[in-house]
């Protein structure tokens, strides 16, 4: 009987984990995520500079 | 009550954003990462009590007349949504190019507020500004900030004037009257106008102490760091050191005292679940999320490491100038100057880079771009490789650097291909780029775009790669009758089933074994599958383990469970990163290459790259290790020249193609 | 300095199409580390030519050309500097300042 008991704990458990995970999925894809948890962009302010880049394409074939 | 922050790029915006709202917006300052603006509450001690104070952060521009997409959302939203109140955020060391902006801003009847940002830098170098003086001139409030700083840094005051002003009318010290604005040289004359009382406005407020000695210093600095040659053989010595010290140093001391506690945390699961539960339900609680997301978290401090050490390249300017040296090469196969952005943002994640292509104007452009920036490796792919490069190669630090080198090589390769499928080629390109100062990198900037990016990978972990290695374990346990696999008949499992037929066609590439090919599958979802799964179907609880690597005094452990030779191991890392990417990336290209022959024909490209290049790693390399081809040698040639001639079809109708508007021109 | 001379040498034909009247010559033929006045920007591309001007390189503004590094010329304009390629500095014609 013992083990019954001990079943069903360790089911709802993984059952709670994965339904947090998806709820997580669900969260952020409402956020409007793209790419859950996505290290987003690169790096801190500035880091970079500013890069004003323009390009202009036109064809000199 | 709606504050808006404007400016030029690079004079501090998100920095400032990020200190009035205690958020913590990582996007750097290339164009097209800022597409979008950002809301956030002002945070309480700044507010004074007051609630509903909202701060917008605004894509940086350098003046009214939009030339990018994104400098038309700051405009839009100046013009159209009616802040209450705009915070425009002046570069201290820039003045002369800054306010001419600011005189546009204060033509609008707004009340304005000037940020006089990067203070402390013009006090470093000597400069004064005379803050009352300038506040005269412009006529409205000038108020000196230090975003980068913690305390004193004008921000209290920034606020409550902004609640001051708030509902006041702005006069502008400045009226560009254009008549006709559709006369491009009324325009002109009126905004040559502009910049003239600009400069009476500066030379009345700024005393200048010229230092040109640091400024050159800096120039030396920069013909060394950005030389077309030399400045190659730094980038790779600079990422080798990175990797040495993430791989080979700090990274693994610290992964091992973590990883101890997994294994921990894994036997005393272990022990409360005791005997009496089903084997199904104890696996995949310990093999499949214990053991899958553990392997893949695992790697989590020596990820921070790397992360921690490429903020630091990013803060101090080096980056920029990697660009530069890149630039040339990617000019010479007919990307834009732009490409390098994207490429560069993708080294953090494939899904931002390829939407910053968006800002790249020519269509062939900007799809070759999407479609090659995910080769990069980008922060879900340095797991796998630590992984690899941790039980094959002994943590050497050059094989992260290798494929730093080798994703950059396939770009470039690619692009050259493509230009010749597309027919498009002597497209001319303008690139101008600003090249901020080097300076000494924040360490505070660097923990925090570390720590950040280390909860999103936890995030990641716990929710699709936790997901997946559920799912995984399943397939694994279970047959297609639903009977559970008995042990030593794992192939009949339904992931075996599944993944066979696709070991087949990774023979040739040296590694055919379905847990391989599984891993390879679920890859697609999310790149750090690739190690999740492998943790799961071999039963390996993590790739780091303490004592297992001081016994056998090397890998040989887990790396005999998988049964791949150095030369195989190194074909399936170059196969997982250089073919196509994860379903977030592909999503982005979709969306970016607005084309659906574009869109297929890109994925089928990478498949083709990651399929060649794995094998050639794979039969050169056994080649030269034991001086013959390995398994499978012709049927794999068979399928790559195959390929090739596929390209090489197309290659020759766009050339057709390139031909005949040559002499229809002529 | 380099940069300069190494150009002068390998592209004669480049400085003489450069060139002109009144010792006007584009940005690739001008001489590191001193500062010149711009002339005119040449190019059709009207867009192209508003932007430079909201960065303040217009007819008439200083521009200081700091190094050649390959086919990128490091150029100072205001207190900014900048990374540009070939084509942009063949497409900005400068005078010396005196």
């Amino acid at each position: 009987m013992g083990n019954i008991i001990g079943n069903i704990i360790v089911a709802v458990i993984l059952v709670a984990i994965v339904v947090a995970a998806v709820a997580k999925i669900i969260v952020e894809k409402k956020k409007g995520a793209k790419c859950i948890g996505c290290p987003y962009g690169k790096g801190s302010e500035g880091g970079y500079g500013c890069c004003c880049s323009l390009h202009n394409d036109t064809e000199v074939n | 009550m709606k504050i808006a922050l404007a400016g030029n790029p690079n004079s501090g915006k998100t920095t400032l954003f990020n200190a009035i709202t205690g958020r913590i917006e990582r996007v750097g300052n290339w164009p097209g990462v800022t597409i979008e603006k950002k809301e956030g509450p002002v945070k309480k001690n700044l507010a004074g009590g007051k609630t509903n104070i909202v701060v917008v952060d605004l894509p940086g521009t350098y003046s009214m007349s939009p030339f990018t997409q994104e400098e038309d959302i700051t405009r839009s939203f100046i013009k159209y949504e009616k802040p209450d109140v705009i915070i425009n955020i002046v570069d201290a060391t820039n003045l002369s190019r800054s306010l001419f902006f600011t005189t546009q801003l204060l033509e609008l009847g707004i009340p304005v507020i000037v940020a006089l940002n990067k203070s402390d830098l013009n006090r470093k170098k000597g400069t004064v500004i005379n803050v009352q003086a300038l506040s005269e001139r412009l006529k409205c409030p000038v108020i000196e900030t230090i975003a980068t700083s913690g305390r004193n840094n004008g921000l209290k005051e920034l606020i409550s004037t902004a609640l001051k002003i708030r509902g006041t009318k702005q006069e502008a010290p400045f009226v560009g009257k254009v008549a006709n604005s559709n006369d491009k040289s009324e325009i002109e004359a009126v905004d040559r106008q502009r910049f003239e009382f600009v400069k009476s406005v500066v030379s009345e407020v700024e005393i200048k102490k010229h230092d040109d000695n640091r400024l050159s210093r800096q120039d030396a600095a920069d013909r060394i760091i950005a030389h077309r040659w030399l400045g190659i053989p730094i980038f790779a010595v600079v990422m080798w050191g990175v990797f040495s010290i993430s791989q080979a140093y700090l990274g693994p001391f610290l992964a091992d005292i973590f990883v101890g506690w997994i294994d921990a945390f894994h036997a005393w699961v272990e022990g409360i679940l005791g005997e009496g539960v089903s084997p199904v339900l104890r696996s995949i609680l310990l093999d499949g999320i214990i053991g899958g997301v553990g392997a893949v978290v695992g790697f989590l401090p020596l990820i921070m490491v790397l992360f921690f050490l490429l903020a630091l390249l990013e803060d101090c300017g080096y980056m920029a100038r990697v660009a530069v040296v890149m630039d040339r090469f990617l000019k010479k196969v007919g990307l834009s100057g732009k490409s390098i952005i994207p490429i560069i943002i993708g080294t953090g994640c494939a899904v931002p880079g390829v939407m910053a292509t968006r800002t790249i104007k020519n269509d062939r452009q900007r799809r070759t771009t999407a479609m090659l920036t995910p080769f990069m490796p980008c922060g879900a792919k340095l797991p796998v490789i630590a992984l690899f490069s941790g039980v094959f190669f002994n943590d050497s630090p050059w094989v992260g650097t290798l494929m730093y080198f080798v994703a950059v090589a396939l770009i470039i390769a690619g692009a050259l291909i493509i230009v010749r499928i597309t027919g498009e080629r002597n497209a001319k390109t303008y690139f101008i780029m600003e090249l901020p100062e080097y300076r000494f990198p924040s360490l505070k900037r660097a923990a925090i775009s570390m720590l950040s990016r280390g909860k999103a990978f936890i995030i990641r972990a716990g929710t699709i790669i936790l997901l997946c290695n559920v799912v995984v374990n399943l397939m694994q346990s279970f047959d297609w009758s639903l009977h559970v696999v008995e042990e030593g008949a794992e192939n009949t499992s339904i992931l075996a089933s599944i993944a066979s037929p696709f070991a087949v066609l990774l023979i040739p590439l040296g590694f055919g074994a379905w847990q391989l090919a599984a891993a390879a599958i679920t890859g697609f979802i999310a790149k750090e599958n690739v190690v999740g799964t492998l943790a799961v179907v071999y039963s390996i609880t993590n790739f780091i383990d303490t004592e297992e690597f001081e016994l056998v005094g090397g890998a040989t452990n887990v790396a005999g469970v998988m049964g791949l030779t150095s030369v195989a191991a190194l074909a399936y890392l170059m196969f997982n990163l250089f073919t196509t990417p994860c379903f977030a990336a592909i999503g982005a290209m979709r969306a970016e290459m607005e084309n659906k022959k574009w869109f297929w024909g890109g994925i089928a490209f990478q498949l083709c790259i990651g399929y060649t290049v794995a094998f050639i790693t794979y039969q050169f390399g056994t080649l030269f290790t034991t001086g013959a081809f390995g398994t499978a040698f012709l049927p794999g040639l068979a399928v790559v020249i195959i390929m090739m001639s596929v390209i090489a079809y197309f290659a020759g109708k766009g050339e057709q193609k390139a031909a005949v508007k040559a002499t229809l021109r002529a | 300095m380099n940069g300069t001379v190494s150009l002068k040498t390998i592209m004669p034909t480049k400085k003489r199409m450069g060139r002109y009247d009144g010792g006007t010559v584009n940005l690739t033929n001008a001489q590191a580390n001193r500062e010149y006045i711009i002339k005119d920007i040449k190019t059709d591309d009207l867009e192209l030519k508003g932007f430079l001007f909201t960065l303040g390189c217009y007819e008439g503004e200083k521009v200081t050309l700091l190094s050649v590094l390959g086919d990128n010329y490091i150029i100072t304009i205001k207190d900014a500097k900048y990374s540009i390629d070939r084509n942009l500095a063949e497409a900005i014609l400068v005078s010396r300042s005196f």
